[in-house]
């Protein structure tokens, strides 16, 4: 892995701003006001995610000089995608499955998705077996660690939260109050959106707020008449294409970042030539770096943030260099915790002083605790009744989406046996030449046969089917919840996370309800042999954690306030998942983007009324 | 069932002794020799492979397996991919493939005929598929090589590119296109 030597680089990598790493292993006694001054910015952003993308872009245009850590590799944009354009032939493994053995040795839990890791994305996913943590219940903790993390390998799909999201805990005594409404975060989607793009479909739904879209994508043939007969039947489960972080129409703006249009490969996940969809890489860190503001330091682990009891606010993050192990302190004005919503709370439950004996703005008691994710894994599937004389060509990296239906504030569509909802994401294709390939839920005790007749069988795609899978919210609970565990530690020394999480009624109950409308609405297009299922689901499994830092009015049970601040020091802003408040049923990244804007947006205000 | 077969062929073998050797010469004769050299397997056991990978995927007017590679695919499989369990299940089906080619016809498997040979591979795919959904599912060499084969065919530059259609930068998506205007399955997906 190339990064870790690289310390302080820019992101294009001119060398500019580069520091030797070698040299530093600064001796923290020595350190003198010159030191100081050469490891002082403006603003320190950690992590260099979605939301530390987002921080780096909207401060340094701000003006703010700022330094980024990462605690990964460096990954530059088009140098450092290595099977970006590897044919299916040129893997090293049959169809670029990583060995059982190794999966087993070195990624027991990156694994369990079964999608997400294999020889083509094996580098942005970390080795459990040097990222250890307990699992009191089980938690599928999906992560990468390097410059971009999982904005290079995210689902892409970008849904606003709507009012009755905002308002859903106030009004059924939930958790707490978001400190926000729809109205507040509105201009910062619109924001986020066009700066990054995303193609979709407005369709004027309260439940599912539409933005500024490029051109959708289109559906397929079977799509479209299911779409027609669902809707004739299902009136208000609106069948639209998928909204994802992909150009179709590219601005400007995207033009002149090095970005072009999707070109329908379907290879997103080992990063895009084209900078066809949104990452930090190709996009925010691509800006940040242009404004000259920006310095970027792989390989820096922070392990805590610096707080000065008599100024009463934070000064700085300390460092573990991955490298050389040696620690190391910087120094800013104001801090942004982007390091995802586990690795922040870690970062602050790491935070320890005489102020904050029990983790830094915990006087609440709340951090760490309330994690959410999305739950899924149930829904249904059939076979199109029509179409076997067609096709399609290109490879759409998105589907089709069903917002939310159920619960929307009306007696019509009021559940008596859970609370929220739900939207699907599904999508119709014709099976390829593996559908024939042994796996434990294959039905037919047929022989498969060999030889040329299942040749020209195989080369030919298989019949239509079309599935539905639901997304559904999961609700906060205070003892669902990470904590820190000082005895066990990892390869650096530090202390682990500990995991106990867990769904509930309400969740198994919507679950039941997710696969049978799903199956309800491909009964009612006419597919055959309708089939829902419930494959089960481990939190985590949607890698959409969330909640551990939670937003809030009142400092007595939140630990940020409506702008992302922690509430006891107002210098430290928390701007990724952990700040979330309640999950809604959309993946959440846009929405993590338009707080980082915001907030950014709020700091800079606030530094120049010298109000940090 | 497979066994009272077997016996059957072999009666046949017995009555006919003769003519079943010089068929099966001219079989052995038939298969080239390895144009490439095995790591995980050995020298008789590729040419095992070799042939049964071309009875899985026969070239017809596309690219057979041996075509495509597909017996070093499965060398190589066996050499990185695959964990002792698997590797050894893999090689138990191999030896089997020559017991039973012995026991019913008194040589190994490449020197029966493609007729005898696909009479075995038969008996193997209905074994199998008794055997599907039993808790002894993955049990079975027959399927571990089959799938290999298949993957490792419809991987290959020659499976992806002529027996089905490959595009790797298809600039487009168009979600409604007559099946005869593209004429195959697509490669990936």
């Amino acid at each position: 892995m190339n990064g870790f030597a690289e310390v302080g680089v820019a992101l294009r990598g001119s060398g500019r701003d580069s520091i030797k790493g070698a040299k530093r292993g600064a001796d923290m006694a020595n350190l003198n006001g010159r030191a100081r001054q050469k490891n002082t910015y403006d603003a320190i952003v950690v992590g260099s995610g979605i939301t530390g993308g987002w921080a780096a872009k909207e401060l340094t245009q701000k003006g703010l000089k700022t330094l980024v850590l990462e605690r990964g590799p460096m990954v530059r944009h088009l140098e450092d995608y290595p099977t970006a354009t590897m044919d299916p032939w040129q893997t090293k493994y049959p169809r670029g499955q990583l060995p059982p053995d190794e999966l087993n040795a070195h990624y027991p839990v990156q694994k369990r998705t079964g999608y997400t890791l294999t020889e083509y994305t094996r580098h942005f996913f970390v080795r459990d077996d040097q990222n250890p943590y307990t699992e009191e219940s089980r938690y599928d903790w999906i992560r990468g660690y390097h410059v971009g993390g999982r904005s290079l390998t995210w689902g892409r799909q970008s849904y606003r939260h709507s009012p009755i999201d905002f308002e859903a805990n106030a009004r059924e005594g939930i958790g707490v109050d978001w400190p926000i409404r729809y109205e507040d975060l509105a201009p910062w989607y619109d924001h986020v959106e066009r700066f990054i793009g995303v193609s979709g479909q407005a369709e004027g739904l309260p439940q599912l707020p539409d933005g500024q879209y490029q051109p959708p994508m289109e559906m397929n043939c079977v799509e479209k008449a299911f779409k027609a007969k669902s809707e004739a039947r299902f009136p208000e489960r609106r069948i639209t294409m998928g909204r994802t972080a992909h150009l179709t129409d590219p601005t400007e703006e995207q033009l002149a970042l090095g970005r072009t249009k999707c070109q329908y490969r379907n290879m997103c996940i080992r990063g895009c030539p084209f900078g066809g969809y949104y990452s930090s890489n190709s996009g925010g860190l691509v800006a940040a770096e242009r404004t000259g503001n920006l310095v970027i330091r792989p390989g820096s682990i922070v392990t805590s943030l610096i707080y000065d009891e008599k100024a009463g606010k934070a000064t700085g993050v300390r460092i573990l260099d991955a490298t050389t192990r040696q620690e190391e302190e910087f120094y800013a004005d104001v801090v942004f915790l982007c390091a995802s919503a586990f690795n922040s709370a870690w970062i602050m439950m790491n935070s320890t002083s005489s102020r904050f004996p029990n983790g830094f703005g915990n006087g609440s008691d709340q951090l760490g605790r309330n994690v959410m994710d999305h739950h899924l894994g149930v829904g249904a599937s059939g076979e199109a009744p029509e179409f076997a004389d067609m096709y399609y060509s290109g490879r759409r990296p998105n589907g089709i989406y069903v917002p939310r239906f159920r619960n929307l504030g009306d007696a019509a569509t009021k559940r008596d046996d859970y609370l929220r909802g739900f939207g699907y994401q599904g999508g119709a294709s014709r099976p390829g030449w593996d559908r024939d390939l042994t796996r434990p839920d294959r039905e037919t005790s047929a022989p498969r046969g060999f030889g040329a007749a299942r040749k020209a069988a195989l080369s030919q795609p298989g019949p239509w089917v079309m599935g539905l899978g639901g997304f559904g919210e999961i609700l906060p609970y205070e003892d669902n919840r990470i904590t820190l565990n000082r005895d066990k530690t990892d390869e650096f020394g530090l202390p682990t996370l500990t995991m106990n999480v867990t769904i509930r009624e309400n969740e198994l109950a919507m679950r039941r309800d997710m696969q049978t409308a799903a199956a309800e609405m491909l009964e009612a297009a006419g597919f055959r042999n309708v089939r829902g299922y419930d494959g089960g689901y481990a939190p985590g499994l949607g890698i959409h954690e969330m909640g551990t830092a939670r937003m809030g009015r009142d400092p007595k049970t939140s630990v940020l306030n409506a702008h992302n601040q922690v509430h006891e020091c107002k210098n430290v802003y928390v701007t990724d998942g952990a700040a979330m408040t309640s999950a809604s049923c959309v993946n959440p990244s846009l929405t993590y983007m338009a707080l980082t804007a915001r907030a950014a947006d709020h700091a800079v205000q606030a530094r120049k009324r010298g109000d940090l | 069932m497979l066994l009272s077969r077997r016996d059957a062929i072999r009666g046949l073998t017995f009555t006919f002794g003769v003519a079943a050797t010089g068929f099966a010469g001219r079989a052995l004769a038939a298969a080239p020799a390895l144009a490439w050299t095995p790591t995980a397997l050995t020298p008789d056991q590729a040419r095992l492979v070799d042939v049964v990978a071309e009875l899985i995927i026969p070239k017809t007017d596309t690219p057979g397996a041996r075509d495509a590679g597909v017996p070093q695919f499965v060398d190589r499989a066996l050499a990185d991919y695959y964990n002792k369990a698997q590797a050894d299940r893999l090689r138990a089906g191999l030896a089997r493939m020559d017991a039973d080619a012995r026991a019913a016809h008194g040589d190994v498997f490449v020197t029966l005929t493609p007729k005898q040979q696909t009479e075995l591979l038969n008996g193997y795919d209905r074994e199998a598929s008794a055997m599907q959904g039993q808790a002894s599912d993955d049990d079975h060499f027959f399927p571990l090589l089959e799938d290999l084969v298949t993957v490792g065919y419809f991987t290959s530059e020659p499976g992806a590119t002529v027996a089905l259609r490959y595009d790797p930068v298809p600039g487009a998506y168009h979600g409604c296109v007559p099946l005869a205007e593209l004429g195959r399955g697509w490669a990936t997906r």
